[in-house]
């Protein structure tokens, strides 16, 4: 009975749905608009576009077709709106726009009365052409559904809204090692309002790494529901040994059924929660989906066997090595190049090269890696290392080693790259000794024009330093400065020595001559007085004149000095005193005591 | 005193003789060598090297013409700023160093001479300062010519088309700037196979030993 009459209410319901249904479809056409968020967005990104139909959604809509543009259906949702009391079915489809090209794109309008859309694309920055590894790439795990009922590992939530699934390619991995991941959350279409978080992992000693931003969309149909299929792909770093067990949980808001299973039947019957949220079925809560567990044994890197040069690597990886120029000029830079290629923690592919090398001068390597491993994964990873040849001659660059621990055979390997032959030319600048270039043959150059011609060569010098900065000549010059300082000290203390006392025995003879001068002055002795005079003067000349005091007579004085001289006078007037007995005044012996005395002197400052 | 000065004066005559017979030995460079090396380089569109040959040569022999013309040429061939000399350098090196040198040294015994002479005896004043100028004239004259001749000591010649001037001394230094080749810069310091090279408009940078050859080799 009570069946029966749900069951009625039920149809009443739905016909006077239809009667508004039909009633708006009479009153207007419906209305069709289109979003695109964002309306600008970088090459490589996707953009969201929605056409969202007010209406009974019978129109068909067709899909814009926009050169440079791929449209891709990822959802279609169905609703009812109140607005201003009435009641409005709504219909959108959400598309996924991937640009192909750079550039400003306009979506066509919808509709004849909509309005068109612009999409920009910028260029991306940077790697927009990153070359493909020629290693091998990331193992990929097997996609998770391949038909349309519930693979196996698959464990939805108790109302069937969502599930989540971790799929690890391994069941032991080794400490430090990367290991691709995929974690898959999908969502029934209309039953999960939204996705609050990204997917994390249930231990601590686990890291996910390069975990992509924006997953992967699709859409499944599973067990005859639509599911939206969200795809995360990271790697997985391990910390620490020992047996785990490894979860992925992603936070959800779904809705959640307010009645009893048995009288959401016809819900269920339509398939669809538009029924649900019309008569008000549902509550919105958050949960958490958890995927079943794996079991992952982690194991320690073996001790045994590990090389000197191991650096952390683990995967599969191969090098080879080459140098450019390989025909340079001592003391020219080369590169030498190792490149790493292959699938594992790039992170910890490291190599310092050649160091220490006889005849080489080596400098410390620099890399890049290049991938397009969105989780670098796999790819290639190059070190270059610039190098100078010492000498000149065909140089050999050593072998390259390069060792990793290959999980696969579960022992250290050692990849190793052939050595590389260099030919090195002196430098023009070292030859000491340098040769004339050929010319012969050479058209003329505009440095040729106007020269001077050459020059008959001459001896040779074995420096350009000029000979005063030699070493070799530097004794020449000091063994001159030494003898002359020597010679000029020597002479210098000769004349100290017996000029002092010839100085001081003339001061004091001059001394006692004017003082007996004076004496005899006072006396009015001339006689006297011009005798002390012409004695004292007798001694200074012949010292003057390199003669003994008696060759100093009054001819030789009148030979040398003239007749005229006051010495000459007074050698006269000393005879005439002598022989006439002239006497003379005072004031002539004062004159004549000073012209004594000035000679005297000044022949004692000579 | 007189055997001993003579002494002296005949071992400054052996030294003396001991090295011009040790120069005059035919090891290594000649002016005219050098200027006709720089002439094959020049014809063979070697700038930066016949630049380097012609700076040695006019070393050895400033005052020599065909060297300074060929080096204007050249230079002017290659765009590059050509020095000229101004009135103490031309003086200075008015003959080459190798004159300079012994000019110095009897410019020495020269001044020794007329000190000992005035020591010994008080005539001839003005001939023993005449002399003594002479010998501080000849003295100044070498040290004139070193002083004009040290800059070239220390400086360097671009011998690589396009050099890259860096701004640390490893080859992957950033680039500062580009010196064409025959440019002459001064060497400041040297590291590791670069040296620091300063240009004549003050710029710095490091160069590899490979682009540059010193005016005197090392």
């Amino acid at each position: 009975m009570r069946r029966n009459h749900i069951q009625r209410i039920r149809l009443a319901v739905l016909g006077l749905l239809g009667v508004l249904i039909a009633a708006a479809a009479w009153a207007d056409d419906p209305l069709v608009y289109a979003t695109i968020q964002p309306a600008q967005i970088l090459l490589g990104e996707s953009a969201q576009f929605t056409i969202t139909n007010l209406g009974d959604g019978t129109n068909p809509i067709t899909m814009p077709v926009v050169p440079g543009l791929k449209f891709e259906i990822i959802g279609r949702t169905r609703e009812v709106q109140l607005i201003n009391g009435t009641t409005l079915p709504s219909s959108s489809i959400v598309m996924r726009v991937t640009p192909q090209i750079a550039g400003i794109f306009t979506i066509p309008a919808v509709t004849p009365k909509a309005q068109p859309l612009v999409l920009q694309v910028n260029a991306a920055s940077s790697g927009a052409s990153i070359p493909h590894p020629t290693g091998p790439r990331a193992p990929i795990p097997p996609p998770i559904f391949s038909g349309g009922s519930i693979p196996k590992g698959v464990r939805l939530t108790d109302d069937g809204s969502a599930y989540v699934r971790l799929s690890i390619p391994k069941r032991e991995v080794f400490v430090g090692e990367s290991v691709p991941i995929e974690i898959e959350v999908g969502m029934r279409s209309g039953f999960v309002s939204s996705l609050n978080g990204l997917p994390k992992l249930s231990d601590d000693n686990f890291a996910l790494n390069n975990l992509s931003r924006q997953p992967e969309r699709t859409e499944k149909l599973i067990n005859g529901e639509t599911f939206v299929l969200l795809t995360w792909r990271s790697t997985l770093a391990v910390v620490k040994p020992g047996a785990y067990s490894l979860a992925a949980q992603v936070p959800l808001t779904v809705k959640i059924r307010t009645r009893p299973k048995q009288e959401t039947s016809l819900d269920d019957r339509f398939g669809d929660p538009f029924w649900q949220n019309l008569f008000g079925a549902t509550i919105p809560k958050d949960i958490n989906v958890t995927s079943p567990a794996h079991d992952l044994t982690v194991s320690e890197l073996p001790a045994q066997g590990r090389p000197a040069d191991f650096h952390g690597a683990i995967g599969t990886f191969s090098i080879a090595s080459d140098v450019s120029p390989t025909k340079a000029d001592a003391g020219d830079p080369l590169t030498l190049r190792m490149r790493v290629t292959g699938s594992g923690n790039f992170d910890r592919v490291d190599s310092s090269m050649l160091e220490h090398l006889d005849q080489w001068k080596t400098y410390p390597p620099k890399s890049s890696f290049n991938t397009s491993d969105p989780l670098a994964f796999s790819g290639m990873k190059t070190f270059e290392q610039p190098v100078i040849a010492t000498r000149s001659g065909v140089q050999e660059l050593p072998a390259l080693a390069f060792s990793y621990f290959d999980p696969n055979t579960r022992r250290y390997e050692t990849a190793r790259s052939t050595p590389l032959s260099v030919s090195i030319s002196p430098a023009l600048a070292d030859q000491t000794a340098p040769q004339a270039p050929s010319t012969a043959g050479l058209p003329e150059n505009k440095y040729a024009s106007g020269l001077r011609p050459d020059h008959v060569e001459t001896t040779a010098t074995s420096s350009l330093i000029p000979l005063y900065l030699q070493a070799k000549f530097l004794p020449v010059p000091s063994i001159v400065v030494l003898a002359f300082a020597a010679g000029w000290v020597s002479a210098r203390r000769r004349r100290g020595v017996g000029g002092l006392e010839s100085e001081r025995i003339a001061s004091r003879t001059a001394k006692r001559v004017l003082a007996q001068m004076q004496g005899a002055a006072r006396a009015g002795d001339a006689v006297l007085f011009f005798d002390s005079a012409r004695t004292a003067l007798q001694s200074v000349l012949a010292t003057r004149w390199q003669l003994a005091p008696e060759e100093i007579t009054s001819t030789e004085v009148e030979g040398r000095v003239g007749a005229d001289d006051e010495i000459r006078q007074l050698f006269a007037l000393a005879d005439e005193a002598k022989y006439s007995g002239r006497n003379l005044n005072a004031t002539d012996f004062a004159r004549w005591l000073r012209i004594v005395r000035r000679h005297l002197l000044s022949d004692k400052a000579a | 005193m007189n055997h001993r000065m003579r002494a002296v004066l005949e071992c400054c005559l052996l030294l003396g003789a001991v090295a011009v017979h040790s120069e005059s030995q035919p090891v290594g460079y000649s002016a005219a060598g050098l200027y006709n090396l720089a002439n094959s380089y020049a014809r063979a569109g070697k700038p930066g090297m016949a630049i380097l040959n012609y700076e040695r040569a006019s070393l050895l022999v400033p005052y020599d013409p065909d060297i300074q013309a060929n080096l204007r040429a050249v230079r002017a061939s290659a765009h590059l700023f050509s020095e000229t000399p101004d009135a103490f350098d031309r003086v200075a090196t008015i003959v080459s160093p190798f004159w300079i040198s012994w000019i110095g040294v009897l410019g020495i015994a020269l001044l020794g001479a007329s000190m000992i002479v005035g020591q010994l005896a008080s005539r001839y004043r003005l001939a023993r300062a005449a002399a003594a100028l002479l010998g501080a004239s000849m003295v100044a004259l070498t040290l004139c010519n070193a002083l004009a001749l040290w800059p070239r000591f220390h400086q360097g010649v671009i011998i690589a088309a396009a050099t890259q001037v860096r701004v640390s001394p490893v080859p992957m230094g950033d680039p500062l700037f580009t010196l064409p080749e025959g440019e002459k810069v001064k060497i400041s310091a040297e590291h590791e196979g670069f040296a620091l090279i300063e240009t004549r408009a003050g710029r710095a940078g490091w160069i590899a030993h490979s682009n540059f050859a010193p005016i005197v080799p090392r």
